[in-house]
């Protein structure tokens, strides 16, 4: 098939690429890139520059793009969905794969998580029917949500954290997201579907931070407070990690929402040998 | 919401029985792990969300405390326990002590389960000794925190997580 990955720069799009190998691949970057395996196009979801060239002769498109960091990232996030949908569906696209967000149904969700649910939304405007795959913490280098905690980890012998680190989550390794991802790919049977994918075990994110910290032979103390807003939390954040905060804080506000998959179809349609966390996370520092 | 019931009795051992339950007409949960984890996930959420954050669970690998403002633990859990038999979904909590428990005893069942062509949506407290009841052969009065506070506000919590349960299903 004709595939074409957009965010194919990205740490899942990095992931997804050797697994699509079978396929005729174009990868979308923002910037000019040579490397094997794939041909790589310039393309601008969010300006729209590009994108129409990037899906000629296209039949199943990747989604994995999102402008977290930006002042106006859910307006942005709109139109490069909108952008890519009306294209796609003018290629005569028979596939639109999304990674979107877990917990992003909550009726109560963060701006980010429903932002996540909005592009998913737009991404189906246009008639191309989507297939969403929705993900908590992605455990793997390079993830934005998983470098944060690592930063924290390694930082800070003693955490102040609010009350969002009670909240049960189920991260899932980055190879196991990236084979949900290829493992959909032209299969009639997911389009116009979402699911939820989740690794093997749900956790509370302290429990994550004592798993990450154990890895390290650390063991830091953690300190739970009622009260520590998520702007707070952002600009703490901003300060003793590498994350910015324009783009820790729209996670921090996410993290309020359990993220746990709430139902277990893609078990049963692509039954896979999950990686524990611990293995994951290992995997991630190596 | 249509169908909702709560009820409660005091059994000959002391203990409190207490159920809240609502009639849907498709299941809301899928019949597996993550079903039954969901109805679980959902009810503290709706502890969490029914007092604006001031009572949460805090979670650990063997089990959970309910906690006042982050200080107080007024109720401590044990781990899930997940179930799906067939059409039976429920996750259920040991209750395991905290300052609301007399000792230790009891459970909490989180159910959906099949009732004639409809859904049943359950929250059943058994065998649970509250500290703040009257105790056997003491006036009504000495219980008056019980029956005028926590078991109005148990209620309370339990229609939020059916409100909640649905709104999820529905989003």
């Amino acid at each position: 098939m004709n595939v074409t990955v957009f965010g194919a720069t990205g740490v899942v799009g990095q992931a997804l690429l050797p697994l699509l190998a079978e396929h005729e691949l174009t990868a979308v970057s923002r910037t000019a890139r040579d490397e094997p395996g794939a041909r790589y196009v310039v393309a601008d979801a969010a300006s729209g520059d590009g994108v129409a060239a990037a899906l000629e002769g296209a039949e199943v498109v990747y989604y994995l793009v999102h402008s977290l960091g930006a002042r106006d990232f859910e307006q942005q996030d709109r139109s490069a969905a909108e952008a890519v949908a009306r294209e796609a569906a003018n290629a005569g696209v028979h596939q639109i794969v999304y990674l979107g967000g877990l917990g992003a149904d909550d009726p109560d969700a963060s701006p980010h998580l429903q932002s996540r649910r909005e592009t998913g939304e737009r991404l189906g405007s246009a008639g191309v029917p989507v297939t969403t795959l929705r993900a908590a913490m992605v455990v793997g280098k390079g993830s934005a949500a998983f470098e944060t905690i690592l930063a924290l980890v390694k930082r800070l012998p003693v955490m102040v954290t609010p009350s969002w680190v009670s909240t049960p989550t189920q991260p899932i390794a980055l190879v196991d997201i990236a084979r949900y991802l290829a493992g959909v790919c032209g299969n009639e049977a997911t389009y116009g579907e979402g699911f939820d994918t989740g690794g093997p075990e749900v956790m509370t994110y302290r429990q994550m931070i004592e798993r990450i910290a154990a890895l390290l032979g650390r063991k830091p103390t953690i300190v739970e407070v009622p009260v520590l807003t998520p702007y707070l939390s952002s600009l703490w954040l901003n300060l003793v990690t590498p994350v910015s905060a324009s783009v820790a804080r729209p996670l921090v506000e996410g993290l309020r929402n359990p993220t746990v998959a709430r139902e277990e179809r893609i078990r049963k349609l692509l039954p896979l040998q999950l990686t524990p966390f611990d293995e994951a996370a290992r995997r991630a520092l190596a | 919401m249509t169908g909702w019931e709560t009820s409660e009795r005091v059994l000959e051992s002391g203990a409190f029985e207490s159920r809240q339950r609502l009639l849907v007409a498709e299941p809301v949960v899928e019949a597996s792990e993550a079903g039954a984890r969901t109805l679980g996930v959902t009810y503290w959420q709706a502890v969490d969300r029914f007092t604006r954050g001031g009572v949460r669970a805090s979670w650990a690998g063997d089990g959970g405390k309910l906690k006042l403002l982050g200080g107080p633990t007024l109720l401590t859990f044990g781990p899930a326990e997940l179930s799906f038999d067939g059409e039976l979904v429920s996750c259920r909590h040991v209750i395991q002590g905290g300052f609301l428990a007399l000792r230790a005893g009891g459970s909490v069942t989180l159910a959906q389960r099949p009732e004639e062509d409809q859904q049943e949506l359950s929250v059943t407290v058994e065998g649970y000794l509250p500290r703040l009841a009257a105790r056997t052969g003491a006036p009504p009065w000495t219980g008056m925190l019980y029956a005028k506070g926590q078991s109005p506000f148990h209620a309370a919590v339990s229609r939020r997580y059916f409100e909640l349960l649905l709104r999820s299903r529905d989003s």
